[in-house]
């Protein structure tokens, strides 16, 4: 079992991480898909690479929160942030990491000039609408809406 | 984070437009396709990227404390020199490194991972301009004995591989294998002396540090990602890329990689005089638990594609397995794995200079027998290299008596081109040259 007194380190994403969150993922999701985190680290590198955090715990990647600050989008013009992709290894929930993520990730967004932060949430998933909740999300005026594409 | 965009006087910036014509050609092919394969990024911009806000007051060495410098007047003469020949040292990486992945890109065999390059090179064209920006927009003449400064970007554009301040940039690539090692190792380099740097007492430089780190980062996942994605495919059977081929450019840039931080037992003066905040053993040692860690990383998605059907922990079990007895497990050899060479493999510079040792720290008593085994670590296009030809003669030499360690490292020669600045000029020769300053 780990440590539960051992210090969080919490820092930006670099290429390394790539196999950490590829392995948090699958103990979350029990899907191993490298390719998807390879695009998704490789995405957010080459456009944002100190938005994104990820906590260590004694050396090793325990969370990841992935994001990036964008303008212009959905008449959006001033820069929001926003948070993508996050998730924390089983064994090392409830230590407030996530907290600490979201944290750093708030003060780089506010470093752009940011004064909004964004996400999308399923819900259906309790979980983390809870974990976004006691974040200080609320419901956003700005609804997702979405259409299914009749096919031809 | 603020940046200030600056663009050069109109015919410095045309110098590095004119050479960029020569070196990257592609740049007008990624500039129609950057929203093909960068879609939602910020356009790219030939200019200097100066952040705003950093620390004004210096943080290490016999400075701290005191207000940093904006101006080379406010250096003492041997700090201005020594900071000049970091900042010539850095512009000839950037450009170098443009030459060198020139000569293979077109090579790829995947496009998106062709388009990743060309947009490292273009970034490193702007890295250059950056160092061209802090050479032109101050007086350095105290500490250039004269020299202007649009001589010392003549001088700089006018170097190609082979005449470079840095080894690590004088090497051809042998194929496109190396541009991807070259992303993840020497890159990783960069990353290393920029971060340092972003402490230096001289502000300008320290402003410069921030954007350049940022767009490093890509530059890293532009080397790691491909490499996980070959080692994947090696693992499937792919007669197109194999592991071995990579650990045969592993061998041909980590030495180089390791040399970039200087002599093992330099780097005092960087501290002294807080353009650094690390010592070169030091930045060494980190460097190197992360290139073990990003090797780790890499024969993991070997392992685990070589054997889809097993869970994690049983993967990392058995890497742990081979990393610990080097045996062969599971008809899995250690030999299979992308390993670390010893620090003292194929060194020319620094503590271990011309020490005959192999990847596996083992020892050699005679070069002939060195050479041979060396015929069997990197790949034969290095081989056949004149580089290699040339680390031959020293390597002899030295180990008949005949030539000093000392001697032999200042004596590597390098390709000079003495017909101006552009590439048109076919004007070069084989000198010896001075030995690259310490500490970067």
């Amino acid at each position: 079992m780990p440590d539960v007194k051992a210090q969080v380190r919490v820092r930006p994403l670099d290429e390394l991480d790539i196999g950490s969150i590829t392995q948090i993922d699958e103990r979350i999701t029990g899907i191993y898909r490298p390719e998807v985190w390879e695009r998704r680290v490789g995405y957010y590198l080459r456009r944002d690479p100190e938005s994104s955090q990820v906590a260590e715990v004694e050396g090793k990647v325990v969370g990841f929160m992935l994001g990036d600050v964008r303008a212009g989008e959905f008449g959006l013009e001033s820069p929001s942030g926003w948070i993508e992709r996050f998730g924390i290894h089983p064994d090392y929930r409830g230590r407030d990491i996530g907290r600490q993520m979201f944290d750093a990730m708030l003060r780089h967004f506010r470093s752009t000039g940011a004064t909004t932060v964004r996400t999308l949430v399923d819900e259906g998933d309790d979980a983390v609408a809870g974990f976004l909740g006691a974040l200080g999300f609320i419901p956003s005026p700005l609804k997702a809406l979405e259409a299914p594409i009749p096919a031809t | 984070m603020h940046v200030e965009n600056v663009t050069l006087e109109k015919k410095f910036h045309d110098a590095v437009e004119h050479w960029r014509r020569h070196w990257l050609p592609d740049y007008d092919l990624l500039l129609e396709n950057w929203d093909k394969y960068f879609p939602k990024d910020e356009p790219f911009c030939l200019c200097a990227k100066m952040e705003i806000g950093t620390p004004d007051v210096v943080s290490i060495g016999e400075h701290a404390g005191e207000k940093k410098r904006v101006k080379p007047d406010q250096l003492t003469e041997e700090e201005a020199r020594h900071l000049l020949a970091i900042i010539r040292a850095q512009a000839s990486t950037e450009f170098g490194s443009i030459q060198q992945h020139a000569g293979t890109l077109a090579r790829a065999q995947d496009d998106e991972d062709r388009y990743w390059v060309l947009r490292v090179m273009a970034e490193e064209l702007r890295h250059g301009y950056q160092m061209f920006h802090l050479l032109l927009s101050q007086d350095w003449s105290k500490a250039s004995a004269g020299v202007r400064g649009e001589d010392m970007v003549e001088d700089v554009l006018s170097m190609g591989t082979g005449s470079h301040v840095l080894d690590a940039f004088n090497l051809e690539y042998d194929s496109f294998i190396d541009n991807i090692c070259f992303a993840a190792f020497i890159d990783r380099v960069g990353k290393y002396q920029l971060t340092m740097q972003k402490v230096c007492a001289y502000k300008p430089m320290a402003d410069s540090m921030p954007p350049m780190l940022r767009e490093e980062a890509f530059h890293l996942a532009a080397g790691v990602i491909p490499m996980r994605r070959w080692a994947k495919r090696a693992a499937e059977g792919s007669p197109f890329i194999s592991m071995e081929a990579m650990q045969k450019s592993v061998n041909k840039w980590f030495p180089r990689a390791l040399e970039m931080f200087g002599d093992e037992r330099g780097g005092e003066s960087n501290l002294r005089f807080g353009f650094k905040d690390m010592k070169n053993r030091e930045a060494q040692d980190l460097y190197i638990e992360e290139v073990r860690r990003m090797l780790r990383d890499i024969n993991m998605r070997f392992l685990r594609a070589r054997f889809p059907n097993r869970a994690l922990d049983q993967v990392e079990v058995l890497l742990d397995r081979l990393e610990e007895d080097r045996g062969r497990h599971d008809g899995v050899a250690y030999e299979d794995l992308l390993r670390l060479p010893d620090r003292r493999f194929f060194r020319r510079k620094g503590e271990p200079a011309f020490t005959m040792v192999g990847t596996e720290g083992q020892g050699f008593d005679d070069p002939e027998s060195y050479l041979t085994y060396l015929a069997t670590q990197l790949a034969d296009g290095y081989m056949a290299s004149r580089d290699l030809a040339v680390y031959a003669g020293a390597l002899r030499e030295v180990a008949s008596g005949q030539l000093s360690v000392a001697d032999a490292m200042k004596r590597m020669p390098k390709l000079k081109r003495v017909g101006g600045t552009c590439p048109c000029s076919k004007s070069v020769r084989w000198v010896v040259d001075e030995p690259a300053p310490n500490g970067h």
